[in-house]
């Protein structure tokens, strides 16, 4: 294997980008790392809060009017080769913003689901993901999403 | 003479190959160390310093946001520079390069025929506190230059109609973090620098040589390539007592100029999230891990020479391993410290820099009297 | 409103992507050499148009709804909500369903609770503090995990009772006196060590110092007042709340006034939802869990307070003849909560000022959020947090 593939697959760097939700998914993202039980540093994943830094944009929320823009900007700011994660039922498809209107349709304020704005590279159903799930999109799907040339 | 300046070229070598290998070991060790005293098994050591260089040295190139962006990135590979060329000071090739007069004596080398390099200061306690200072003013240099997305630039309408107080100079929190960098430059350098000059006035003279002559003769006198344990320091700096209290100054003096926790105010996560080196990616990235493990190989190693006497030579592997043993030992000490304490702000930092430096030039004043 | 005249040099804003605050929120902090003179919290980001999707549905719906408003608190406010409804239409609960929702209910306090040690200890800048404090917390993820079968949302509180699933054998009860055994163990190492550490006491003490009379003009509520002074509970009121009349436990008040108190009341107060979790399990009473003997039908206007782990939690609405709400009204703790934080970190250090606002525990996907849309001048305009209490905040019964 090569080195730009041995070492993109031994580090990995993600950032946690809330849009605005339930905080429910974004506690769990934070429990996978910062919890010594579910300890996501011994899978090579580091967490990080600086879009240059960081290969994995990961987002969590129904994507909001207002976070929209500074959205794009930060995805924009992350050097390539990068890949975005949806995590969580309202960046997937707006979760109950999107479903439970009724007549009146979905939320106006939800612009999820985040496909719409953002190329999603994987995406981990549950409201919320429990933090095995976060631990199996690492150590599955990061490296895989890092094997760009 | 001849046949040992043959050798300085490839010494000099070996020896930056082994500050920036073991320097990238270092950054992992650390946080393995912090990870099992949190209780959790924490990233291979490989991972967070060596094979972040790669991955990042691999990214496509990015553009900084910055007024100046060709200063901002050639500010990395500088302050790069300036550590390597410390630790090479405080080294065997210029030590031996330019040793006083080739006879083993204490002796006032200022004035000496193959002396004309000592006006300038190399390899002496000029040149080492010289180069840090330049270094700290570097991160100032940084700051200001740095514009990320992350403070002004986000864009969020908040300066709409009854917002409170508009109209005020708005700041980018890098260059709030270079105002920051600036008062620990007056306030947090003092306990280094005061201790730095300790061993030297316990050995009476401005040259590294003479430093590792009174801690270490062994050394001294022997040949280019050596195994023996004559080599071995006789009479550290640490063991005597000036020495020790210099050695725990050094220690927090150390800490500051790392800016790690507690001292870690200028790049505290939770207000400016990484100050001024927010805006490096890619490979400004790789120079940015690289500066870290710099400044942590050499500070550890200038401690390890000054103070227990064992200079980081190549060429005597005893030595050599005791003294990346003794560099891994205090990044230990580093990473328990930084491990067990919060983020200090200026409320706390002040009187903890002005003690240290009390104590630091308590231990001067005992070196100079004795 | 800061009268006096404040000298200030330059403004820097953080946000909305940070790590201190986590939640898309923007602070603007106008600072003069390191102190902060004054400071602007918007929270509106972070609106999504809930109350708005409520209208016209049938209540049961939008019960699924009110406990998706925040992943931390979420059983007060499906609690809150189901209570509003049993109170306005006259539902009869067991009392064995009364005991279950406490026991869920306590059990989310503590969680959130200590995420709050976990979280404003990582801005602090202590993560090993942090770390420990989340490992105690996963504790009582797993008890919720049992119980109702997911951590984060548990989802036990229905109309005239408890789900059948959320149902606790003798076994289960079992398990969570020893789960509150062994936490209460390690919590109180958690707690006596770190109320010894002198650095992150120095970093705490004296600093956002929120005074009584400030916290009773901005109508400060929860722990965040409990910390200066302000003696309310409403776990305490037996109309309000009848289910918690049967247990005995105290309320936690300080009158230090200081980010120190914030963070050693609801440090403190973890140790009484212990008391109750004991008391709730073993003097559990048999019987349904349930009570399906109730029908939908006309409801006038119901308000319903209740005690989240934030503070003061009130739900208000009214239902058609079919049961479907005609506007349903949700006013959170966080957001007086907020104001008052604009407030207490005027005078301090620019990261002291970061740890006070984090200290009065802020849960922005709770927090109502206005942006008034001025049609006709068509400019956007946000109201800072004391207008909104000005004009919307509820005058508590002393």
């Amino acid at each position: 294997m090569s080195l730009k593939a041995t070492s993109r697959k031994n580090a990995v760097h993600v950032m946690l980008a809330y849009t605005g939700g339930c905080n429910g998914c974004e506690i769990e993202v934070v429990n996978a790392v910062y919890s010594p039980r579910y300890d996501l540093e011994q899978y090579r994943v580091l967490l990080t809060w600086n879009p240059r830094e960081a290969d994995v944009l990961l987002v969590t929320g129904t994507v909001n009017r207002l976070t929209l823009e500074p959205l794009k900007k930060i995805y924009e700011a992350i050097p390539e080769p990068k890949a975005v994660v949806a995590v969580g039922a309202c960046a997937i498809m707006g979760g109950v913003f999107a479903t439970m209107g009724g007549e009146l349709g979905p939320s106006e304020e939800a612009m999820a689901p985040l496909e719409k704005h953002l190329p999603v590279a994987a995406k981990v159903p549950g409201c919320a993901p429990r933090p095995e799930d976060i631990i199996v999109t690492a150590v599955k799907a990061l490296p895989l999403l890092m094997g760009a040339p | 003479m001849i046949q040992e300046s043959i050798l300085i070229g490839p010494q000099v070598v070996l020896i930056l190959a082994i500050a920036i290998l073991v320097g990238s070991l270092l950054p992992g060790f650390e946080r393995k160390v912090q990870a099992r005293i949190q209780q959790r098994i924490g990233p291979p050591i490989l991972t967070p310093g060596f094979w972040t260089l790669f991955k990042f040295a691999y990214k496509k190139k990015m553009h900084p946001n910055s007024p100046m962006p060709s200063l901002y990135v050639s500010l990395l590979p500088i302050s790069i520079s300036l550590l390597l060329t410390i630790l090479l000071f405080s080294s065997p090739p210029f030590i031996r390069l330019f040793p006083a007069q080739g006879v083993v004596q204490h002796t006032q080398t200022a004035f000496s025929a193959t002396a004309w390099f000592t006006v300038l200061g190399w390899s002496s306690v000029v040149a080492v506190v010289g180069l840090l200072k330049v270094e700290e003013l570097l991160y100032v240099l940084i700051g200001s230059l740095s514009q990320s997305v992350l403070s002004v630039g986000m864009p969020i309408p908040d300066l709409a109609r009854g917002a409170k107080v508009l109209g005020f100079r708005r700041e980018y929190m890098e260059q709030h973090s270079a105002v920051r960098a600036f008062k620990m430059i007056g306030i947090g350098s003092f306990p280094i620098y005061i201790t730095l000059i300790v061993p030297f006035a316990l050995a009476k003279s401005v040259f590294v040589e003479d430093l590792i002559r009174t801690q270490n003769p062994g050394w001294m006198a022997s040949g280019t390539f050596g195994l023996s344990l004559a080599t071995l320091p006789r009479s550290p700096n640490i063991l005597t007592f000036p020495g020790a209290i210099a050695s725990i100054a050094y220690f927090v003096g150390f800490m500051i100029l790392l800016n790690e926790k507690p001292f870690n105010i200028l790049k505290a996560k939770m207000d400016v999230i990484e100050g001024p080196l927010l805006e490096y990616g890619s490979v400004y990235r790789t120079f940015v891990y690289m500066l870290r493990e710099a400044a942590m190989f050499v500070l550890a190693s200038v401690f390890v020479t000054f103070f227990v006497g064992i200079p980081l030579d190549p060429f005597q592997p005893l030595l050599l391993a005791i003294h990346l043993l003794l560099i891994f030992v205090f990044i230990a000490f580093e990473a328990v410290m930084a491990a067990f304490s919060p983020i200090l702000t200026f409320r706390q930092i002040y009187p903890i820099s002005f003690t240290f430096s009390a104590i630091a030039a308590f231990a001067l004043l005992l070196a100079a009297v004795m | 409103m800061v009268e006096e005249a404040k000298v200030v040099e330059k403004e820097v804003p953080i946000g909305i992507f940070h790590p201190a605050l986590i939640e898309p929120w923007r602070i603007r902090f106008f600072v003069s050499d390191e102190v902060v003179k004054d400071c602007e919290i918007t929270l509106n980001p972070a609106h999504r148009g809930l109350e708005r999707i409520m209208e016209g549905k049938p209540y049961e719906k939008a019960a699924v709804m009110t406990e998706k408003i925040c992943g931390i608190c979420s059983s007060s406010h499906l609690w809150n909500s189901t209570k509003m409804v049993e109170m306005g239409l006259k539902i009869h609960v067991p009392d064995r369903a009364q005991y279950i929702r406490t026991i869920v209910q306590e059990i989310q306090r503590t969680t959130s609770h200590l995420i709050f040690l976990g979280h404003a200890l990582e801005i602090v800048g202590h993560e090993t503090f942090a770390m420990r404090a989340f490992l105690i917390r996963e504790m009582f993820m797993d008890l919720l995990y049992y119980i109702s079968g997911n951590r984060v949302q548990p989802s036990a509180q229905i109309l005239g009772g408890v789900r059948p699933r959320c149902d606790i054998p003798p076994s289960l009860g079992r398990v969570i006196l020893e789960t509150v055994d062994r936490g209460e163990d390690a919590y109180t190492k958690f707690v006596e060590r770190l109320l010894a550490d002198p650095l992150v006491m120095s970093r705490v003490t004296g600093v956002g110092i929120l005074d009584y009379n400030t916290a009773m003009r901005l109508h400060t509520v929860g722990p965040t007042a409990r910390a200066s002074g302000v003696k309310f509970d409403w776990r305490k009121d037996p109309v309000q709340n009848p289910a918690y009349q049967a247990f005995d436990f105290n309320v936690v008040v300080l009158d230090w006034c200081d980010t120190k108190a914030r963070v050693a009341t609801r440090a403190l107060e973890v140790f009484e939802q212990f008391k109750i979790l004991r008391q709730a399990v073993k003097n559990m009473p048999d019987g349904p869990v349930i009570d399906r003997s109730w029908k939908m039908g006309r409801m006038d206007f119901t308000d319903s307070y209740f005690e989240a782990p934030r503070g003061e939690l009130y739900h208000s609405t009214s239902l058609d003849d079919f049961g479907r709400i005609r506007h349903y009204k949700i006013r959170t703790p966080s957001l007086t909560n907020n104001a008052s934080m604009e407030e207490a970190c005027i005078g301090d250090h620019l990261t002291d000022a970061v740890l006070t606002i984090a200290s009065c525990d802020p849960c922005l996907s709770c927090t109502n959020r206005f942006t008034v849309v001025d049609l006709g001048r068509d400019k956007t305009r946000v109201m800072t947090g004391v207008e909104i209490i000005g004009k919307y905040g509820r005058r508590r019964r002393r």
